[in-house]
């Protein structure tokens, strides 16, 4: 994490949309969508560690895997410093591209191949975009190594002979291999121990500078991401409802769903006094959110206006953005 | 603390043992604690430290390969030594449990209602009518809406926050006297868990139980506990009431924890790295089971292991260096952190 | 890699834990012999094709086991050679039926699976198809188009036995498709390819080989059927189908013609048991949740 922003811009987002379809019937016809990401903006700056938080179905992974290219996006524009519109690449420009942003998964039993050993794990994505040969790929695996804290004598191990917190390292180092500009983190560290969550934290903050790499960090853990990111936006249903640098957000949050979601996060002191504010009732159904602002039915502060206007995100202060008809 | 009442739950040098194929695994290993009426008890620890395997320990729902020792005492009965039909009139009855994934916990092929009706017609000898209309005073009674219609769908038709809803009344529903909540909202969004701990504290105020509540979550811990026992690889390092245990750690596991965890409330320039991982069960270190990376580790660590003792009123620690934890406590309070 | 070398015996010390793998594998050993040593147990005469059980005797009773026929004798042949080359017919079907339609199978069920959308819903509807096919009937109709022979039967059995497989694959490929590890060698830029032959066939062929030995005896079985029933090989063949059919005639008069039923039906069921418990054995030691 660093201080001083560079203020360039190295990822510009416009109106992303990702609807997946759903199908019925003999013939397989759509029927209906369901509406994960609903036209999203936002711009990543280089060197900054940009975090999307958000509730199940918010739309937050579905929103990384579709500039991963790993969905096809269904609308939207996203200029990646050097590659054009990302979400419009193909063939080997896609390829060319996959170098430069990488992505660390959620689930460290899932996202390694049981049956390569680390060694070959960590260097096909170097071998593949051809990055390294012959006995410069072995050196280039152990420095890798030892830069996310594993010991070089396990390079021929399978996966199962490491814990959960070793193999999102792994998984680092992998990431790490292409030499990318931008890592996407989709949940990295969900799915450790609070003691293991901490050390990978760390891990990412250290490399960050000295790889020079810019985070999209994805999580549901508000305290997390409040302790890594920069800027953040908080998204609901498909839609990013605020959006600022992390002080403001805490300190300021504007919309009445930042405001919830803030309050709803228990803290680990007995003492503290805090105003809750409980919302009522379940996040509705992506399938078919409710009109206007989405998040109306859950409002505490809802008007007439909430259920047949949606809201335009816009900028209400310096670099704060918010979706709401009711800002203070 | 209510060391005038009696307790109402009493564990004692409880111990669960596995046999495995690869060995023995000891995954409560001594631990104690009592649970006062009216209060919130909870247990802390990573996965693996043997919270969940204790609650079912008390459940008597282990298998046949676990080997339960120690004593458990509810109400002055020797639960252990209690026959099979006697156990089971006090399961879901005087102490109900509710599980971490409420799709599976839930029978996915009987609706939610007649699981509910199932715990009140076995306890209470209603008819099947009656229990019928308890349901739905349930169902309303945890805040689902249309409690009328909600009682003949089956689990898979309700959100998660809804299950978990279903899940507590069931548990309540025949007024139990302990109520353990085994990882009760970790598998929800952070919303609807603020709406379950609600829902939880003002149904303990109204049915007056005590609840233990077992989760990694620290600050769950913070919001419903009145006490804490904290558990690393089958026994208890550090036992105290919560303001006291978040305030004043003695333990350099709970210490290091604390320090660990991202907070909302503070800024933290670096998370404090707990090294090292929890040790395999079937290969526990000699001496204290944290020595292996714990920071003030000495010799004495290596070969003995520490007892529970009590290092102030109501406050028991399992640790030979405990000042050193003061010492550092002290540093970090002079610097910008806690 | 020495790595290799240790996982590979851990699993073959796993392997040999169970004692029906044990008994399974030992089966397996002594049929295997059997059917090296067969020219060398009962050497066939010279110049004849030794797959064809030389005639005993010409009367048309069958006769008890004796010293110089030690199984006895029925239609004339002599069962002990019978059983001893039959063992080599056995394996001949079991394998090459097993393996060849495994091979359909896995390229099936891979093609179908990969380029999904109508192409899997074509090529899974035709398996659907096959599958729906009564074996037995189908097996007998191919025979009676082709005509008698033990090359015909496994031509039969091959046609009308991948199917298994390839739904198997097919769902394994499916299921690995989603799994985190096939999502980042995607995000890293590896071919399509390179992804299915790398990283999703090795974690799902296993499941298939441990079909394919489980399905080795059942296809000796059938085979056996077909035989018996007339459809199979030609008469006289060295094939424990082939002697049971002889059988058939005397199907009433057990006292006299027992040996001729339990002698073949002892190695058939000895040998499916042997494949049947090294498939378990083997599903066993391949399962990764194991570790």
């Amino acid at each position: 994490m660093i201080n001083q922003k560079d203020k360039e811009i190295l990822l510009e987002v416009k109106d992303m949309v990702k609807y997946f379809p759903i199908r019925a019937g003999v013939f397989k016809r759509v029927v209906a969508h369901v509406k994960a990401v609903d036209g999203v903006n936002f711009n990543v700056f280089k060197g900054e560690t940009f975090g999307l938080v958000g509730e199940s179905g918010c739309g937050k992974t579905t929103a990384g895997m579709t500039l991963m290219r790993l969905y096809d996006a269904t609308a939207g524009k996203a200029s990646f410093k050097g590659h054009g519109d990302l979400l419009q690449l193909k063939g080997t420009a896609l390829r060319n591209m996959r170098k430069d942003i990488q992505m660390i998964f959620q689930d460290p039993y899932s996202s390694l191949n049981p049956r390569m050993r680390v060694k070959n794990i960590i260097a096909e994505g170097m071998l593949t975009h051809n990055l390294a040969k012959g006995s410069e790929v072995n050196d280039k695996v152990a420095d890798l190594m030892q830069k996310v804290g594993l010991s070089t004598d396990h390079m021929y191990r399978f996966p199962h002979e490491f814990s959960g917190g070793q193999r999102q390292r792994i998984g680092i180092a992998r990431a790490l291999a292409v030499n990318p500009d931008m890592i996407v983190c989709d949940e990295a560290v969900s799915a450790l121990d609070v003691s293991i969550q901490a050390q990978v934290i760390n891990l990412l903050n250290d490399i960050q500078e000295e790889f020079g790499l810019t985070y999209i960090f994805i999580a549901h853990d508000l305290a997390v991401v409040k302790h890594i990111s920069d800027r953040i936006a908080v998204m609901y249903l498909g839609k990013i409802v605020e959006m600022t640098d992390k002080h403001s957000l805490f300190d300021n949050p504007l919309h009445p769903y930042t405001k919830a979601l803030i309050s709803a996060i228990p803290i680990p002191d007995p003492t503290y006094d805090k105003k809750r504010v409980i919302l009522e009732g379940d996040v509705p159904s992506p399938i078919n959110p409710p009109s206007g602002c989405r998040f109306h039915t859950r409002c505490p502060i809802a008007q007439d206006i909430c259920s047949k206007e949606d809201p335009v995100f816009e900028e209400k202060k310096d670099g704060h953005f918010v979706a709401c008809h009711f800002v203070e | 603390m209510n060391k005038d009442k009696r307790p109402l739950l009493e564990v004692k040098d409880l111990t669960t043992y596995f046999h495995t194929e690869d060995g023995l695994v000891k995954a409560v290993d001594g631990i104690s604690y009592e649970v006062f009426p009216g209060e919130t008890l909870g247990i802390v620890g990573e996965s693996g430290c043997g919270k969940s395997v204790n609650a079912l320990s008390i459940m008597r729902l282990l298998e046949s390969n676990a080997d339960v020792g120690g004593s458990i005492s509810f109400e002055g009965q020797s639960l252990p030594e209690l026959s099979e039909r006697k156990m089971r009139g006090i399961r879901g009855n005087d102490i109900a449990m509710i599980f971490q994934e409420p799709m599976t916990a839930l029978n996915p092929v009987f609706t939610v209602g007649n699981q509910i009706e199932e715990a009140i017609i076995l306890h209470q000898n209603k008819s099947q009518d009656e229990a019928h209309k308890m349901a739905i005073d349930m169902l309303r009674k945890v805040g689902i809406p249309e409690p009328t219609k909600r009682v003949d769908e089956y689990p898979h038709e309700l959100s998660g926050g809804m299950r978990q809803r279903a899940m507590i009344a069931m548990a309540l529903s025949c007024n139990p006297r302990v109520l353990i909540a085994d990882e009760p909202t970790t598998a929800l969004d952070v919303t609807i868990q603020a709406q379950i701990l609600e829902l939880m504290k003002s149904l303990q105020d109204e049915y007056g139980m005590s609840i233990i509540m077992i989760t990694h979550d620290l600050g769950v811990i913070a919001e419903v506990a009145d006490r804490v026992v904290v558990m690393y690889a089958g026994k208890v390092v550090e036992y105290a009431d919560a303001v006291t245990l978040f305030k004043n750690p003695k333990h350099p596991y709970t210490w290091g924890l604390l320090n660990a965890i991202p907070r909302l409330d503070i800024e933290q320039d670096t998370l404090y790295n707990i090294p090292g991982v929890v040790p395999d069960p079937l290969h526990f270190p000699e001496g204290c089971k944290f020595n292996t990376r714990c920071t003030f580790c000495e010799e004495r660590c290596k070969k003995e292991e520490p007892e529970l003792i009590e290092v102030e009123k109501n406050h028991y620690a399992r640790c030979f260096f405990i000042e050193k934890v003061e010492k550092e406590k002290a540093k970090t309070k002079a610097g910008e952190n806690l | 890699m020495s790595v290799k070398k240790t996982e590979f015996k851990r699993m073959i010390r796993r392997y040999f834990k169970i004692p029906t793998n044990v008994l399974g594998t030992l089966l397996l050993i002594i049929f295997i012999i059997i059917a090296i040593l067969a020219p060398v147990i009962c050497p066939p005469k010279a110049g004849a094709d030794p797959f064809k059980i030389p005639i005993a005797t010409w009367s048309a009773a069958p006769v008890a086991p004796t010293a110089d026929h030690p199984f006895g004798i029925i239609g004339g042949r002599d069962i002990f050679y019978g059983v001893i080359w039959g063992t080599r017919s056995a394996f001949k079907i079991g394998l090459v039926v097993s393996l060849i339609s495994a091979l359909i199978g896995v390229v099936v069920g891979s093609i179908s699976s990969y380029f999904g959308g109508w192409v899997d819903e074509i090529m899974m509807r035709i398996t659907d198809i096959f599958m729906s096919i009564p074996f037995l009937v189908a097996a007998m109709i191919m025979t009676t188009i082709l005509g008698k022979g033990l090359d015909k039967v496994m031509v039969a059995l091959i046609i009308f036995g991948w199917m298994r497989v390839a739904r198997l694959i097919r769902g394994n490929i499916l299921q690995a498709k989603s799994e985190q590890y096939v999502l980042a060698a995607k995000a890293l830029g590896i071919p399509d390819w390179k992804i299915i032959v790398k990283h999703i066939l090795p974690n799902t062929i296993f499941p298939v080989l441990v079909q394919v030995s489980m399905r080795i005896g059942s296809l000796v079985i059938t085979a056996a059927a077909l035989s018996f029933l007339g459809v199979g090989a030609e008469p006289g063949y060295a094939d424990w189908g082939t002697i049971l059919s002889y059988s058939r005639n005397w199907m009433t008069e057990l006292d006299k013609s027992w040996f001729a039923i339990l002698y073949p039906g002892t190695a058939m069921v000895l040998f499916v048991l042997a494949w049947n418990l090294v498939g378990d054995g083997l599903r066993d030691t391949f399962d990764p949740k194991m570790k």
